[in-house]
């Protein structure tokens, strides 16, 4: 017997197409598969043919485990072409940006770990230092890539991304480009709060 | 004119020339960019991958800080900044009970009446009211650039008032255009650099790039305008490798629009640290200008 092509079940696919909705505030069931989005995907030559258009339907039909981790969902950088083509207004881009969090949510593994690395380093530094220290967010985010790499026992990638860091870090300061002072709010405290507040808010 | 300025994080470390220009420029065109109090970072792309609420609540305290100083407008030349502000500004206004919870939260609340503007409609402003007017002194005759605007300046998250067009933006053109110089045109202008994917996926930024490079040098120009720090340090500093890996000879400027404004008011390269360039710029702005004195 074959198997069928597609598991439907009306309930948790109901809520998950609910929750994507309400937290990426775009309306998934607008859409008709007229594909501007995937026409126009400035990462469509990285997705394996996984276009803006697809990730929507996954995500109509339930199937959740790969709408939360795929090729697109990680690869995709925000640019925001698919969303303002969009004939119904749908902003994929969004869509992405909110399975990136519901898959951190439900502690999934990233497909893309360092993608998911980055942003995270970026955000935490901006929050705990108010602004954005970039020396000290790219320390975190090269330390978190070697322990992923050791863990992997992959050694010659830690020595490559040390050669080309090492070689740009040098370049950059040469041209004075590169910045040795801290950068500081006072009102940091504030953005703690708010940041309180974000977590009482998801829960 | 009193303008109340953002500079945001990059502006003070790596793209610190960027700052140098805007304050430079801005002033010589007779506007005072008052760099706000105690600003904090926008959380720029990363915030909405990571976290919904505080990529609104971010970028508000920063108006609250320029509205409770009683400016009307806010320049931010960061075109990341400018996005991720205008955008909370948004979500606020089509949002009050989300504009309030965060107020609760700030000394200097939000009360949704400032002016955000992109360092091209500030200029745009400016130069409509004469602010050129008897400045431009060299004409920098064979330039000829391609204006790249990327992502940030025309695309939005959700709807904004947007100054341009979405698909063929015009801002810096017009800019140009008062200066006398003709931009050429490309079809790469709002293609995306790949941004942060220059650090976490590479081969994905380059390939970008790559095409970006691509056409501009088909088009026949000789460099790049931008006003994206992040755009412009990707051009810039990764050009010698995106270039290797994909087979391309040539090698192009990545100017600031502030820069080439600066060009043309015969303000020296070095005192907008042109200098601090990876694909050198100087050289072409000094030949351009050498020949302009030779043809007068």
């Amino acid at each position: 017997m074959s198997e069928p092509a597609l598991d439907f079940n009306p309930g948790p696919t109901k809520s998950f197409l609910a929750e994507v909705i309400e937290r990426s505030g775009q309306p998934l069931t607008a859409c008709y598969q007229c594909r501007r989005c995937a026409a126009g995907c400035s990462v469509g030559d990285e997705t394996d043919n996984l276009t803006p258009n697809i990730l929507i339907r996954m995500v109509v039909l339930g199937d959740r485990d790969r709408a939360l981790n795929n090729a697109l969902v990680w690869k995709c950088v925000s640019c925001y072409t698919c969303g303002t083509r969009c004939p119904n207004d749908i902003q994929t881009a969004r869509i992405t940006e909110t399975l990136k969090k519901m898959g951190k949510a439900e502690h999934v593994e990233p497909l893309e770990p360092q993608i998911a690395d980055f942003h995270d380093a970026f955000v935490k530094s901006g929050l705990r230092w108010g602004r954005v220290n970039e020396m000290e967010f790219m320390g975190a985010y090269e330390m978190k890539f070697a322990l992923r790499k050791i863990r992997e026992k992959d050694y010659g990638a830690i020595i490559d991304e040390l050669k080309n860091q090492g070689r740009l870090g040098m370049e950059m300061t040469r041209r004075k480009r590169m910045h040795f002072g801290f950068l500081m709010a006072k009102g940091r405290n504030e953005i703690k709060a708010l940041q309180r507040k974000s977590k009482q808010r998801a829960r | 004119m009193q303008l109340a300025y953002y500079p945001g994080c990059s502006l003070q470390q790596s793209s610190a020339l960027y700052d140098v220009q805007s304050r430079r420029i801005f002033s010589e065109l007779g506007a005072d960019l008052n760099e706000i109090e105690d600003w904090n970072c926008c959380g720029a792309t990363s915030a909405g991958k990571v976290d919904d609420f505080m990529a609104v609540a971010m970028p508000a305290r920063n108006i609250g800080i320029a509205e409770q100083a009683g400016f009307a407008e806010m320049v931010i030349p960061c075109a990341a900044c400018y996005s991720r502000t205008l955008v909370a500004q948004q979500r606020m206004a089509d949002d009050p009970a989300l504009q309030t919870t965060i107020n609760a939260e700030l000394g200097r609340p939000v009360n949704g009446t400032l002016k955000v503007s992109s360092i091209l409609e500030a200029l745009a402003a400016l130069i409509a009211q004469g602010a050129l007017k008897d400045r431009v002194v060299h004409k920098l005759t064979g330039l000829h650039p391609v204006c790249y605007y990327g992502c940030m300046m025309t695309r939005f998250p959700c709807t904004v008032p947007v100054p341009d067009d979405v698909e063929n933006p015009q801002g810096m053109e017009t800019v140009l255009k008062a200066l006398g110089i003709r931009a050429t045109d490309w079809n790469y202008k709002t293609a995306c650099c790949g941004a942060s994917a220059v650090v976490n996926d590479p081969d994905t930024a380059h390939n970008l790039m790559a095409k970006i490079m691509k056409d501009a040098v088909a088009r026949g120009a000789n460099c790049f305008v931008v006003t994206c720090p992040m755009c412009q340090m990707n051009l810039d500093v990764q050009q010698d490798e995106f270039c290797r890996r994909h087979g391309i000879e040539e090698r192009l400027p990545v100017f600031f629009i502030t820069e080439i404004i600066g060009a043309a008011m015969a303000i020296a390269p070095s005192e907008l640290q042109t200098d601090r360039h990876f694909v050198d710029g100087t050289t072409l702005l000094k030949e351009l200008e050498q020949h302009d004195e030779q043809s007068q």
